[in-house]
């Protein structure tokens, strides 16, 4: 008896399972579903670094006086348009109008200067109070109008408006971002389900375009060979950046799925300690240079071809400069500039590594290419709470292999403090110049003279752009392959 | 045959031609030519990359295939052999020669405050899971092949300190220890001279069993990124790497995991081999 009941709720699982691929299909025209690698520990961009939030909440639930799109631009968003006076420091920007909170309340200017205001309070925990410490005055003419006064000319102040951190919030609504955050985007929360997924629907009352995806949800998946299973088997539509590069060629040839390939602002550098022996030798550093071959690296690493660097800018920026020919892979010329330093042996030291894959393949394969002239760099491998300790914080380290994920971070050379401690007047009066250029082509030019500064001085091995491997189902179109920004804005996604 | 002591020679029987030995004397004997031989000779240095001979299937020049960075697997493998053995020889012989002693120490007198704080605290060390225990060693003492090796051996103990005090005990009770006692030696010389070579069997049987687990105690902890560090090949790590590209490349798990499976049965098998010849308590009960 029990037999026959197994077997007959055996055909209804049966009945079910196969009408659920012509439900999904039906249902995929105006819904997605989004995988990516890390979970965000909160929903409020405002109020921690995590660069989870920004990626699942910028431009989809908030969105800031400006954003950036997909190919680094800045460009108008709650704010209409804008005025730079003659004094340079004095920005009057004219707000959008109809644009609404998910939950009601109008958007004006008054939350645009609460939001500010907010962000550099004393408990404030925005993650890049930087952005908003130019201010002096925040002025609210009209509902409209946003007039902000700036201390000094700040070249970057409006890029960085388009950050995740200069998101416009509302005071009723602020406190409770972290679990129900409500902005002004084109989508609203639904529901976060902790540790699977997190689901957003169209917000009706959205002031520009509408998306055409009814509904959104971002699954968290963190195990590679799961992010690959799932998107072979149709469980999720998209990868936003795949962990798993050794399965490009098996989803490649798989005709449902496309795959591309795409740049971040992610510089994956071989990090020196300069300010330590014998690292603060420029010779010794140079002979570094000269046996890093990072296509090499980069193959073995990823199994494909990534965007190589010779400093430490990503190709993304117009000032972009190739200088990954300042020290060619140059093996006897390198082992003359070690014994000139006086190692004609070559020296031990560490390579400590943390624990990314991209880490810890590059450190394997730098520590074999670097005993080529002598230097024997033994591995380290900590795990990330004691490389921030250990490395970021407490300097104490030789060698270390890290990406610096945050766009236009060069001006990190120019801290005396910085964990690779590199020191040079020259470099750092250069920084503080481009910081007040308002000219963009000045300030271009002024980059490139900086990428040269950091080539030349060979301060750290710079070696590859981390890559965006997107994969997405064959009909899926829109999302962003390249990430100036790490974000993935759903407006943009459709199917085809 | 009950009344067979633990002073019985050993029987007659050749039990060096059973097939327990016999198969894990040839298992184990590959493992152990491997890992001699890698010192002397590898097709390839095991640390020699050829990023563009990347991820190949076994071939006529490389016998097992080539790893993600391009290295020959069966270099690294017969290295990894040398790495395993050595884990293993290190941490049974750290358990060995401390366990041992302490088995004896308080087998002196039973029940008395040393037995009773040896043993105990072998009841504790014993109580945690092995391999988690391992992992909470090595993440204190930072990972490394020599914190893997003492991790690993602190584990041994109290297999054997309980062994050596069950025998001992029963050793103490003969009546050629009374006459020991009565010419004068006392009891570190007894447990020396008398105890101890009676022990001895049973601990090298036990030995080798403990040597398979100590194998795959390191494989794990290597697995884990806590044991033998790059770019010394570990056959755990190999594994581990090998993971993400099991849909590209399955050889690569395959080779290490075999080698791991050989290493391990061999040893146990070999130690049951040596049980059956050598362990008093084994052969009572046939």
């Amino acid at each position: 008896m029990t037999t026959r009941r197994d077997l007959l709720a055996g055909a209804g699982a049966a009945a079910l399972a196969a009408q659920l691929p012509l439900v999904a299909l039906a249902q995929a025209k105006d819904s997605v579903i989004i995988a990516m690698t890390l979970e965000p520990p909160t929903l409020d961009p405002t109020s921690g670094a995590a660069q989870a939030i920004r990626e699942v909440t910028l431009q989809n639930i908030f969105e800031g006086l400006v954003k950036m799109d997909r190919t680094g631009k800045i460009v108008p968003c709650l704010a209409e348009s804008w005025e730079i006076a003659p004094d340079n420091v004095t920005y009057s920007f004219k707000l959008r109008r109809g644009a609404t909170f998910h939950d009601g309340t109008p958007f004006s200017s008054e939350q645009v200067r609460f939001s500010f205001e907010r962000a550099v309070a004393p408990e404030s925990t925005n993650a890049q109070r930087q952005l908003f410490t130019p201010i002096t005055e925040i002025t609210t003419p009209d509902p409209g109008t946003v007039v902000i006064r700036l201390k000094q000319p700040t070249a970057t102040f409006l890029y960085g408006l388009a950050w995740g951190d200069a998101v416009i919030v509302a005071p009723a609504s602020a406190a409770n971002n972290k679990t129900n955050p409500i902005g002004t985007g084109p989508f609203k929360f639904v529901r976060w389900n902790r540790g699977d997924r997190l689901e957003f629907e169209r917000f009706d009352g959205y002031w520009g375009e509408k998306p055409t995806l009814a509904k959104a949800t971002f699954r968290f998946i963190a195990d590679p060979q799961a992010q690959v299973a799932a998107l072979r088997a149709g469980d999720v539509h998209a990868q936003t950046n795949l962990s798993a590069p050794e399965a490009v060629p098996q989803l490649k040839a798989d005709p449902k799925l496309k795959v591309s390939f795409g740049k971040t602002e992610g510089e994956v550098i071989l990090a020196i300690n300069n300010a330590k022996a014998p690292f603060n030798d420029l010779r010794v550093r140079q002979a570094i240079a000269h046996v890093l071959d990072r296509k090499t690296i980069a193959l073995g690493v990823y199994g494909f071809d990534v965007d190589l660097i010779g400093s430490h800018f990503s190709p993304l920026h117009p000032a972009y400069i190739d200088l990954t020919a300042t020290y060619p892979v140059d093996i006897p010329k390198a082992k003359a500039l070690l014994a000139a330093a006086g190692f004609p042996n070559g020296f031990s030291c560490t390579l400590k590594l943390p624990p990314p894959t991209y880490a810890r393949r590059s450190g394997e394969i730098i520590a074999a290419l670097l005993a080529q002239i002598g230097i024997n760099a033994s591995i380290e491998p900590l795990e990330f709470p004691q490389w921030l300790e250990r490395v970021f914080r407490g300097k104490d380290f030789d060698l270390s292999v890290i990406a610096h994920t945050e766009p236009l971070d060069i001006n990190i050379y120019a801290r005396d403090d910085y964990y690779f401690q590199y020191k040079n007047p020259e470099f750092k009066a250069l920084m503080a110049k481009i910081d007040v250029t308002l000219d963009e082509g000045q300030r271009n030019e002024m980059y490139r003279q900086a990428q040269r500064i950091l080539a030349r001085d060979a301060v750290n091995g710079f070696l590859f752009i981390l890559p965006k491997i997107t994969v997405t189902a064959a009909g899926l179109d829109g999302m962003w392959t390249d990430w100036p920004l790490p974000i993935t804005p759903l407006a943009e996604v459709r199917w085809r | 045959m009950t009344r067979a002591g633990a002073s019985a020679p050993v029987p007659a029987k050749r039990w060096w031609t059973g097939p327990s030995f016999l198969i894990g004397f040839a298992l184990t004997g590959v493992i152990v030519a491997g890992a001699l031989l890698s010192y002397v000779w590898t097709p390839y240095p095991p640390t020699q990359m050829m990023i563009l001979n990347r991820l190949k299937p076994p071939s006529a020049t490389n016998w097992f295939g080539t790893d993600q960075f391009g290295r020959d697997v069966f270099s690294m493998i017969m290295v990894g052999a040398r790495n395993s053995l050595a884990v293993g020889l290190g941490a049974v012989g750290f358990g060995l020669v401390l366990g041992t002693t302490l088995g004896l120490l308080a087998a002196i007198r039973r029940d008395g405050f040393l037995d009773n704080l040896i043993m105990r605290t072998a009841d504790f060390t014993h109580a945690f899971p092995a391999v988690l225990t391992a992992i909470m060693i090595t993440a204190i003492a930072g990972p490394g092949m020599l914190n893997a090796i003492v991790a690993i051996g602190i584990l041994n103990l109290p297999y054997f300190a309980r062994l050596a005090r069950g025998v001992a005990i029963q050793v103490w009770t003969r009546d050629y220890i009374q006459a020991a006692r009565a010419a004068g030696l006392d009891n570190v010389q007894i447990s020396v001279r008398h105890v101890l070579p009676n022990v001895a069997g049973v601990i090298v049987v036990q030995a080798t069993i403990q040597f398979a687990l100590a194998i795959l105690a390191e494989a794990g902890l290597s697995y884990l990124g806590l044991g033998t560090q790059p770019p010394n090949p570990s056959w755990g790590r190999m594994l581990n790497e090998a993971q993400t590209f099991m849909a590209v490349q399955p050889w690569l798990a395959i080779f290490p995991g075999a080698a791991i499976a050989i290493a391990v049965l061999g040893f146990n098998l070999l130690g049951d081999g040596l049980r059956d010849a050598i362990d008093p308590r084994l052969r009572r009960s046939r």
